[in-house]
């Protein structure tokens, strides 16, 4: 399994720039206009280095390499959701310190005091969608695999305006006061899992 | 002891099938797996390897179960292919990053030295290597996890004579160690005339024959002869038989029968594996 995150950061390391750069870009574009820029760059770092990772892969037809390798398809599913969370806690955890940055370096961009629910809303959402994601990722071919990482950019942008009602929602609420919040998070997590079982499911039945 | 035992696999698409094939590859030895192209010689490959899931039937290698024991089976076979799917945009040093930790077995040394031996940089990437020297750094790859099992499909395609002869050295060099085997899926029978012991012709999704080279080209004959010693039922003695305007030119599948048949009238060649191949893919009568 480290075999396989290993495999993944390898084969991004001449694209971990564009990470960097994902996150200056959002962080540019968001934190000066939008009150909810904090999960906003959170979410799109996140699931746009995700994106990168399987478009890197899918170029290389990282399938048919990996099923040479004395790895079950179980462990090579299971590796890119690991992935997923990292790069979800990188994309959402960097945004969090950007705009504790900010908050401190340019007062007047007046950014609110930041919450534990600033962190949690961020995560659930991108894990919600790489849920939904990475089982197309696994079953499509090539050309599909292509389209979907296209309807899911538009989604996403589409997805600004609603989260950002959404995650003001949550934080006028309060977090600990409310179950219903913790439930959700729950259910996301459970989706997630749910989905890695059938992802494995899905792809080890694929003809490669 | 057979390195590859296949049982009754069958894989069906909408205009082509594997149909019930039954295959065993010996262990110790080189087999030659041949066919036209889109035979199913690379869907039978890939159901070996894992990559096909069939509709039916078992796959043993190395005395374990396809799937089940997937991973066991990958730390003892090398898969050289003509497709070579790895990172294009990476070095051939961070290719075997990438790939070395996922072998209980891998040995540097060896590493090193076939790609020395291959005159590859490490420092190329996986994008500026010809598609011959790719099939070299697969090679590399494959060698130097000590498999047991080297698993080729189209190895040869893209190479040039010279490497091509190497690889073939390369080849019977591996198989001084009598454990390890070796099945070659090509379509360049003249690669297997040379080293190969023993052949599997696949047509048309069918196992045709699965025996030791030269049983195969002692059983088979080329018959050539005048068209007037051919009737309907002599035509029928043949797998198949090219006719031109001044005779005819035949393979038959029972080289004693055919002698027995023609005698002195007709001469009676050793085919060669394209020959087999080539009637055998085409069938019938064939007008030229």
């Amino acid at each position: 399994m480290l075999n396989l995150l290993r495999k993944d950061f390898i084969a991004l390391k001449s694209s971990l720039g564009l990470i960097i750069i994902y996150l200056a870009v959002f962080s540019i574009a968001f934190i000066p206009k939008q009150s909810s820029s904090i999960h906003l760059v959170g979410i799109y770092t996140a699931f746009a280095s995700l994106s990168l990772v399987t478009m890197i892969d899918i170029k290389n037809h990282n399938h048919n390499f990996l099923v040479t390798l004395p790895i079950s398809r179980k462990h090579i599913v299971q590796a890119k959701y690991i992935t997923a969370i990292i790069f979800t806690l990188f994309g959402v955890l960097a945004s969090y310190g950007i705009h504790s940055l900010v908050k401190v370096a340019v007062p007047e961009l007046n950014k609110p005091d930041l919450t534990v629910m600033d962190i949690l809303g961020p995560i659930g959402i991108v894990l919600a969608l790489a849920s939904i994601y990475l089982p197309l990722f696994y079953t499509l071919n090539k050309k599909g695999t292509g389209i979907i990482n296209a309807v899911f950019f538009i989604i996403i942008l589409a997805l600004a305006q609603p989260t950002a009602i959404f995650m003001n929602m949550i934080n006028e609420n309060g977090f600990s006061s409310n179950l219903t919040l913790f439930l959700i998070l729950i259910g996301i997590l459970l989706f997630f899992i749910a989905s890695c079982y059938l992802t494995i499911k899905l792809f080890t039945r694929k003809d490669l | 002891m057979n390195a590859i035992e296949l049982r009754n696999l069958t894989k069906t698409y909408p205009q082509f099938t594997v149909d019930n094939v039954s295959l065993d590859i010996k262990q110790g030895y080189i087999t030659g797996l041949i066919g036209p192209n889109g035979v199913g010689k690379s869907t039978l490959i890939k159901m070996m390897l894992g990559m096909i899931r069939p509709d039916s039937g078992s796959v043993n290698i190395l005395g374990c179960d396809m799937p089940k024991q997937e991973v066991d089976i990958k730390q003892r076979i090398g898969i050289v292919s003509d497709d070579c799917f790895y990172y294009e945009h990476l070095s051939i040093r961070d290719t075997k990053k990438m790939i070395a930790p996922f072998y209980k077995k891998w040995n540097e040394k060896k590493f090193s030295s076939y790609l020395e031996q291959f005159e590859l940089s490490p420092k190329k990437k996986i994008e500026e290597l010809s598609k011959g020297m790719k099939v070299k750094f697969s090679l590399a790859v494959a060698l130097s996890h000590e498999a047991e099992l080297l698993i080729m499909d189209e190895p040869t395609s893209g190479l040039d004579p010279v490497f091509r002869r190497e690889l073939l050295d390369l080849l019977a060099d591996m198989m001084q160690d009598e454990r390890n085997s070796i099945i070659f899926s090509t379509h360049i029978t003249t690669d297997l005339d040379r080293i190969a012991d023993y052949i599997a012709f696949i047509n048309r999704g069918k196992l045709v024959f699965s025996e030791a080279k030269d049983e195969v080209l002692e059983r088979f004959a080329i018959v050539k002869g005048d068209s007037q010693l051919l009737d309907s039922d002599i035509r029928t003695k043949f797998v198949g038989i090219r006719e031109t305007a001044v005779g005819f030119e035949g393979l038959v599948d029972n080289r004693q029968e055919a002698e027995r048949l023609f005698g002195n009238y007709a001469i009676l060649d050793k085919p060669s594996l394209e020959d087999i191949m080539y009637f055998t893919a085409k069938g019938g009568r064939i007008h030229a």
